[in-house]
């Protein structure tokens, strides 16, 4: 072991990562009491595994895996439609939480965020980590849930830390420990580091995070460039990713796809499947405002080969209606008579801001002006009365009821107080209790 | 089933009136505008308009414009600039009926009562309960608990042999944990919804 430590200051800046603890069913288990301490899967809608609470990890049932397989190994195992309502009430409550410690959280995603405490022990008067295990403690007892916490003086450290010890776990790493931790942390268990960079790394020797940040500089910049440059100084103590309090947004790309109910060669139902994904993933991308430039489709066969096809487009665009004419040919080209298909997709990438979207010279603003206010007022309907209420002619080869089977009634949908609709219910978590 | 007076159409009715006209019709001419088979029809119409300071009655009891119908520009449907009104001022420091009844909003569940152990505390089967989790219960306070195994709701006590839950309601007892006993949360408001 080496005992040669990177800095000898303690917490120069201290930033926690908090993870949920198998967060979906954690949630459920908080709202149904009764299924504490057993195995509990969510995921029956899609068939496959989307969380799996700790007593089925114990059974060797891993998010992924299909409910088939999972129901084999385990046939007891309690399996969930998942309620993502609920799930994102809890979230909310969660960073609400920890925003009760510092104004600085970001809500990395629906079961994580970092925050920001470098000051706040004056406030608290409080030492970082006991700062950090209030705020672990507040979540624990006031949403019936655990988490597990990393504090340290990067995002970087403190996602290693939040991973350290799990559930329920706390892991303070100060500066000058940090090199003890990075001894113990292999690479891939590294924030940011996926199996290709691992393997690439490992040609050179490296093993441990620890190898990582005693190699040169210059010489991960080379290998590795501004990224692999970045996750060095995080990882030797020196913050560079900031802690963003802004609201999430897709970076790259918004995808939809669905499989169907049963194998189709029906090139109508086909592609009318492909244009409501479309649609989907378009309202996804104008819920964060943003706009596309480039769009691709894939359509799955019986036999899983899939073949798929992508367009850049002259302008950004926010409308299905304005890359139908697109989409109608890609489709054309991909799909063959003979085949049956099991699953179509779209993905739409090169995302930009749609509050800055530019015009091309051959534009006709007005037009694009109109079909932009078209698209609100569909989108506002459809908020009120149900998504793809309303919908482009294609979907009328869908047959009637095929509808979102992402709605298989969960329990806090079927338990309906009155005066709640399908479509609104109560802001708050209900308690399956009887009393 | 009263009838709805759709104040925005005769509005603009009147205000055509009065464009044409340049005064305020009588009740029989309201009658004839709204479409109404009798004058005592516009009666209504009117009294909702009066309220709502369209129209004024005079001292031989005609019927007379206000401002918000001569006045050119049209004050419905539009929020006119300018700094808020008295009333408005005075609705800023109320509380919504969610802050009322929720005082730590990340803690509060809802649940639904199904025994009677609490009937004579006022909480019926079919009740909906505000439940906060994570405070520590006072004696006194209604609480939902998990005693050896099995979920109740009962006020909350403690006696120098430890402590106890006790129902409103005289059939049921005073239970004290044998084996365990979790505090799953304070009941801090009941709600009855009629219909």
């Amino acid at each position: 072991m080496d005992d040669r430590p990177l800095m000898l200051s303690s917490f120069p800046r201290a930033i926690a990562h908090v993870d949920g603890d198998a967060f979906f069913t954690s949630v459920e288990q908080a709202i149904h009491p009764a299924l504490k301490g057993k195995p509990v899967v969510t995921g029956k809608e899609r068939g496959i595994i989307a969380c799996a609470s700790y007593e089925a990890k114990a059974l060797g049932i891993k998010r992924g895996v299909s409910l088939w397989d999972a129901r084999k190994i385990c046939p007891e195992l309690i399996v969930l439609p998942s309620d993502y309502e609920t799930y994102s009430i809890f979230s909310k409550r969660m960073f609400d939480i920890m925003r009760r410690y510092t104004p600085e959280v970001e809500e990395y995603s629906i079961d994580e965020g970092f925050a920001d405490l470098t000051g706040m022990r004056q406030v608290f008067r409080k030492s970082y980590r006991d700062i950090a295990a209030d705020m672990q403690e507040a979540i624990n007892l006031e949403l019936d849930l655990t988490v597990s916490v990393g504090l340290s003086l990067t995002k970087s450290l403190a996602k290693i830390g939040s991973d350290f010890r799990k559930p329920n776990g706390m892991t303070a790493v100060a500066g000058k420990h940090i090199h003890i931790l990075l001894q113990r942390v292999p690479l891939a268990d590294v924030w940011g580091l996926g199996p290709n960079r691992v393997q690439l790394l490992q040609k050179y020797g490296l093993k441990t995070a620890w190898d990582y940040v005693c190699r040169d500089q210059e010489w991960i910049k080379r290998l590795l460039h501004k990224p692999g440059l970045e996750m060095w100084h995080e990882l030797r103590g020196t913050a560079i990713l900031p802690v963003s309090t802004d609201a999430w947004r897709p970076v790259a790309s918004v995808s939809k796809s669905k499989t169907f109910s049963a194998p189709s060669n029906d090139r109508d139902y086909v592609y009318a499947k492909l244009v409501r994904n479309l649609e989907s993933a378009f309202i996804k991308l104008r819920r964060h405002q943003m706009c596309a430039a480039e769009i691709s489709v894939s359509l799955r066969r019986k036999d899983y080969g899939e073949t798929g096809l992508g367009a850049r487009l002259d302008r950004a665009v926010t409308l299905p209606r304005e890359v139908i004419p697109v989409v109608r040919e890609l489709f054309a080209r991909l799909y063959i008579a003979e085949a049956d298909y099991r699953a179509t997709g779209v993905v739409l990438s090169r995302l930009t801001d749609d509050r800055t979207r530019q015009f091309n010279l051959f534009d006709n603003p007005a037009c694009l002006e109109h079909a932009r206010r078209t698209g609100e007022l569909i989108e506002q309907i459809n908020r009120r009365y149900g998504k793809h209420r309303i919908f482009l002619g294609t979907g009328l080869n869908l047959p009637a009821g095929e509808g979102n089977d992402r709605d298989e009634s969960c329990w806090r949908k079927v338990n309906l107080l009155p005066g709640e609709t399908a479509r609104k219910r109560i802001r708050i978590p209900m308690l399956d209790l009887h009393v | 089933m009263p009838r709805k007076i759709d104040i925005a159409e005769k509005l603009s009715q009147l205000r055509a009136f009065y464009q044409q006209e340049g005064r305020a019709p009588s009740y029989a001419e309201m009658a004839e505008l709204f479409g109404y088979a009798s004058k005592a029809a516009a009666y209504g119409p009117v009294q909702k308009l009066t309220e709502l300071g369209y129209l004024q009655k005079s001292a031989n009891g005609r019927i007379v414009f206000t401002s918000k119908i001569t006045s050119q520009i049209s004050v419905l449907g539009t929020v006119q600039a300018g700094f808020p009104s008295p009333a408005e001022e005075e609705l800023l420091d109320t509380m919504s009926l969610d802050e009322f009844l929720v005082a730590r909003p990340e803690a509060t569940y809802l649940l639904t009562v199904s025994g009677d152990s609490m009937i004579e505390a006022g909480i019926h089967p079919g009740d909906l309960v505000l439940v906060e989790k994570g405070g520590a219960p006072k004696a006194g306070d209604i609480v939902i608990a998990q005693v050896d195994g099995e979920w109740t709701m009962k006020y909350f006590g403690k006696d120098n042999a430890g402590v106890y839950l006790d129902p409103a309601n005289p059939s049921y007892s005073r239970i004290r944990p044998k084996s365990s006993l979790t505090v799953g949360g304070i009941v801090r408001a009941v709600i009855r919804k009629y219909k």
